[in-house]
């Protein structure tokens, strides 16, 4: 396995070339060229000059790439157009908020979903089982914007169940060594915080992970399914095993090896998803940014943004390989 | 007493479609150590008795009648609670496809302690600790290295020794092998036997045997019965029932079988026609159709388990076989030595 | 013709019918794969109807201009929006428009990639591994933030936005075709055809694809489903079609999300409209593949 390992992980660096060409040719490619792009339109002549300098814009493609390789590899993705901050660190500020989000929309698609998929597939036809199929349905043919909205007018709006808006209320304090906000009121041990946080939490997450929950429930029950049919099932049964011990360590067991590659590929819908559930919940991370990018043409932002979440992509995907490759004993041991 | 009574077991399988009737009355004895051999083709409802006592019947099947006395108690109508104790403890089954029947995921050793903690009073280390010493006996060397392997890094005859191994775990008193050989290629099949012949002596178990294959009984069992369409048509002493196939059925499967020491020019005389769809009940034999004894009776009425050549030899059949039409000598060489 | 050349071109014209048949069959029988025609044939007239639907023109004031438009009541069936526009009206003629995207873009992705799937499954070489490769590359990109990165640069017409979204679908078509291909090339009847001389473009349009074509129907129908609720996203951030007269559901629903208290309708009814095609389209991409091979459950 260490082998596999090894081969995945040397695949990356091509894919990680491969996709900061790729967003350096967009650099390229926006409208009224990189320069201006880069700095804004009311940039003057002087900054213009001074950017088509250092990114060598005079010199051939090649040279410019290698230039721009150096600099991503040193940290440095430009300036914010609007803050004029540096890029990198507004990624960063805005990046627990965004993980934050993502986890606990995952814990929900999981910790919902699986078993969700597991007692419809046992219950094979019954009610529960089409009502699934139902909700799976539904679940990938709304748009997560609209989900969100609902959701939002619904419990927040109209019933006033939750907060609307934002990560903590305003009344509420809380010191930030991670800004993870769960994790900093744990740390913190301020109480009123925790909960504050997590009610607030809520809304967004359910919202972003509804979809994933859909995917993650029908997964589950076709590879439940799948296993039910199997002769070791029939042999564990067999041996007079009880049967939550068959459910468990026979039936669960190898139905999860899809899933755990299925739950990796719902990183993609997350991260999309957060683009556009973020701005409807005012969330402060990293979708919300990207978002304000494109409205205000700060390409330096949006071009640092979709190579940040691409990376991200790129190396969850990895984890997830090598997960499952862990978790399948014939991949692990060969 | 006997160990293992049945009698009169009917089995369906209620799907959207139709009603299967699956096993239509079968009736047999098992006493301890005895060696029993259910023979037929694939579909005769043969597996289906097996899993249907045990009471691990897919979810669309069903016990419509009969009972199944074990030690006294009649396993139809047991709730599973109380089966699970006697499956895997008491009565034992290993299945055909040994590359499909092992959890791919759990290694082999726990796939067996995980029998011997459910049935008996020991603890994992224990538990350990006899794993090996049964993998041993079914002829596994090394037997403690390989507790930590996974399935998939064994070769097919190895896992099915493993499946026994598993099975005589709790040292049961009776093991169901259902088309044990089946998978595995001639050499190993001759192994696995020899296997389970040696463990029924070494544990005085008694064996059930099913296959389709005549040549595997004939070197294990005692006693064979033969299905046919869910019923049994023959049953009797194996030396017997190859000297004097007296059901038509019967006498058509040894004659089908290619021979080593027959004359070149022979042709193979397999039996014309095709078995019956189990989810028809026709009146009377369900073998008519393509027997060439067949007589209006035999269409008719259903023939049932009758003595003939002596007590223990039973046949189902209004037309059996007439003496000049059974096969030469040879039959009886195939005797279990 | 000889008896043989009969009875094999008889074979030709009977076993296609006789899979496609059995498909039909099947799929007829499931109730969720009729609701799904269903939807869609709402969807459907919905689109072609529209005007004949329709009381009013889509861009036509037909009400007051309001900050708090009225909601479902009297002639406007699903009320007004804030440009005095009838609700129900601008939906009617936005499946039009869905329709339309929905076709385009599918097709343009189509077409790519399966021209890029036949080529990598059937040339196999440097050929499979470069078009692979920038496959891989593409899917690195996340679908919608690849959308949002090609609309930046190509621009907001909405041709531009139907190839963008077609776009980011070639991927996940020329693996599929890619896949296809390989799983038939090695098979017997493959080997018996090149045995006999048959051509390798013959071998590929003749036999290879017609087989392969199966799963990639079943992609078809589900990436139109994807494409609309991707050009409503793309609404959503702001990179929809630029024209503000096109009644885009998606860009409907973005206009007025932050005034979902006071005016709920001008944001449901768009919402709803999605959901319901997104819907149909995919119970029927579902039944088909459950129709083609039911023995697959995935």
């Amino acid at each position: 396995m260490l082998g596999y390992v090894l081969r995945r992980l040397l695949l990356l660096f091509p894919i990680l070339l491969g996709l900061s060409l790729l967003v350096f040719l967009f650099v390229r490619a926006l409208p009224g060229g990189p320069a201006i792009a880069l700095l804004g339109e009311r940039a003057n002549d002087q900054s213009i000059e001074q950017i088509n300098e250092s990114l060598g814009l005079d010199q051939p493609l090649p040279v410019q790439y290698g230039r721009y390789l150096k600099n991503v590899a040193s940290g440095d993705l430009g300036s914010s157009v609007r803050t004029r901050q540096p890029v990198t660190s507004e990624l960063s500020r805005r990046f627990p908020a965004t993980v934050e989000l993502s986890l606990a929309a995952m814990i929900f698609a999981i910790f919902a979903g699986i078993p969700l998929g597991f007692v419809a597939a046992k219950r094979y036809g019954g009610v529960l089982d089409n009502v699934s199929l139902v909700a799976s349905l539904i679940g990938v043919s709304i748009p997560v914007f609209f989900l969100a909205l609902l959701l939002k007018y619904i419990f927040a709006v109209k019933l006033g169940w939750l907060p609307t808006i934002g990560r903590l209320s305003l009344t509420v304090q809380l010191d930030h060594p991670t800004n993870f906000y769960v994790l900093d009121a744990i740390l913190t041990a301020n109480w009123t915080a925790l909960w504050d946080a997590i009610k607030h939490l809520i809304l967004p997450a359910i919202a972003l992970g509804t979809i994933p929950l859909a995917i993650v429930a029908r997964i589950t029950r076709a590879a439940t399914l799948d296993v039910l049919s199997e002769d070791y099932v029939r042999t564990a049964r067999a041996k007079g095993l009880d049967p939550r011990v068959v459910d468990r360590r026979h039936v669960l067991k190898n139905a999860m090896l899809p899933v755990v590659t299925v739950i990796g590929l719902q990183t993609g819908l997350l991260l999309t998803g957060a683009v556009l559930t973020e701005t409807v919940f005012a969330w402060p991370g990293l979708g919300t940014l990207v978002l304000d990018a494109i409205r205000f043409r700060d390409y330096a932002i949006l071009q640092g943004g979709i190579l940040f979440f691409a990376v991200i992509f790129v190396l969850v995907n990895l984890l997830v390989d090598v997960s499952y490759a862990f978790l399948n004993p014939r991949i692990r041991y060969r | 007493m006997a160990l293992l009574s049945v009698r009169e077991l009917e089995v369906k399988f209620f799907t959207r479609r139709a009603t299967v009737h699956a096993v239509r009355g079968t009736s047999f004895d098992l006493d301890p150590g005895q060696t029993l051999g259910i023979v037929g083709e694939s579909g005769c409802g043969k597996s289906v008795s097996s899993l249907a006592m045990l009471g691990i019947l897919p979810k669309t099947g069903r016990i419509t009648n009969g009972e199944v006395l074990f030690d006294g108690k009649d396993l139809v109508g047991l709730s599973d609670s109380k089966l699970r104790n006697i499956r895997g403890k008491d009565i034992a089954m290993i299945f055909q496809d040994p590359m499909t029947s092992l959890n791919p995921v759990l290694k082999i050793g726990r796939q067996i302690t995980e029998v011997l903690t459910k049935h008996l009073p020991m603890d994992k280390q224990e538990a350990t600790v006899e794993a090996a010493t049964l993998l041993q006996r079914v002829g596994i060397p090394n037997a403690a290295d390989h507790l930590d392997d996974y399935p998939h890094q064994f070769s097919g005859g190895m896992r099915q020794r493993v499946m026994i191994a598993m099975a005589i775990a709790c040292r049961p008193k009776i093991l169901i092998a259902d088309e044990p050989t089946t998978a595995l290629d001639v050499t190993i099949q001759a192994q696995i036997l020899e296997l389970l012949k040696k463990l029924v002596v070494e544990e005085q178990m008694a064996l059930i045997l099913i296959t389709h294959d005549l040549g595997v009984v004939a070197g294990v069992c005692e006693r064979t019965n033969v299905m046919y369409a869910g019923r049994f048509i023959e049953t009797g002493p194996t030396p017997e029932l190859f000297a004097r196939p007296r059901h038509p059925y019967t006498l058509g499967l040894l004659k089908s079988v290619p021979r080593l020491d027959a004359v070149r020019k022979e042709k193979l005389d397999p039996i014309g026609g095709s078995p019956p769809e189990l989810t028809n009940v026709s009146p009377g034999c369900s073998f008519a159709p393509r027997c060439v004894y067949a007589t209006d009776e035999s269409r008719s009425r259903v023939p049932d388990l009758r003595p003939i050549d002596g007590p223990d030899h039973l046949v189902a059949c209004w037309n059996p076989v007439p003496d000049e039409d059974l096969p030469q000598a040879p039959g009886a060489e195939w005797a279990v030595r | 013709m000889s008896i043989v050349e009969a009875e094999a071109a008889q074979l030709n014209v009977d076993r296609p019918s006789g899979l496609w048949v059995d498909a039909w069959d099947r799929f007829k029988r499931n109730p969720a794969a009729l609701v799904g025609i269903a939807l869609i044939v709402v969807f459907i007239v919905a689109a072609v109807f529209a005007p004949q639907i329709a009381s009013f023109e889509p861009n036509e004031q037909a009400g007051p201009l309001a900050t708090n438009p009225a909601g479902p009541g009297g002639d406007h069936l699903l009320g007004l929006d804030q440009q005095g526009r009838d609700v129900f009206t601008r939906i009617l003629f936005g499946a039009r428009l869905s329709l339309l995207v929905g076709l385009v873009s599918v097709a343009v992705g189509l077409a790519i990639g399966l021209v890029l799937g036949a080529l990598s499954g059937y040339l196999g070489g440097w050929v499979d591994f470069a078009i692979m490769r920038l496959m891989d590359l593409m899917l690195s990109v996340p679908g919608l933030l690849l959308a949002i990165g090609l609309v930046t640069i190509m621009g907001r017409g909405l041709f531009q936005i139907m190839l963008v979204v077609g776009i980011v679908q070639v991927p996940t078509f020329a693996r599929l075709l890619r896949g296809a291909i390989l799983g038939q090339r090695e098979s017997d009847y493959v080997l018996a055809a090149r045995s006999v001389g048959v051509p390798g473009h013959r071998i590929l349009l003749g036999h290879i694809l017609p087989n392969s074509i199966a799963p990639v129907i079943v992609q078809a129908t589900l990436a139109m489903a994807t494409a609309i609720i991707e050009v409503a996203a793309l609404s959503f951030v702001g990179l929809g079609p630029a024209d503000p007269r096109l009644p885009e559901w998606g860009k409907m629903l973005a206009e007025n999300a932050n005034r979902l208290e006071q005016s709920a309708h001008l944001v449901i009814f768009p919402g709803l409209a999605i959901v319901f095609s997104a819907l149909g389209i995919n119970l029927i991409g579902d039944g088909l593949r459950e129709a083609i091979d039911p023995k697959l459950k995935s």
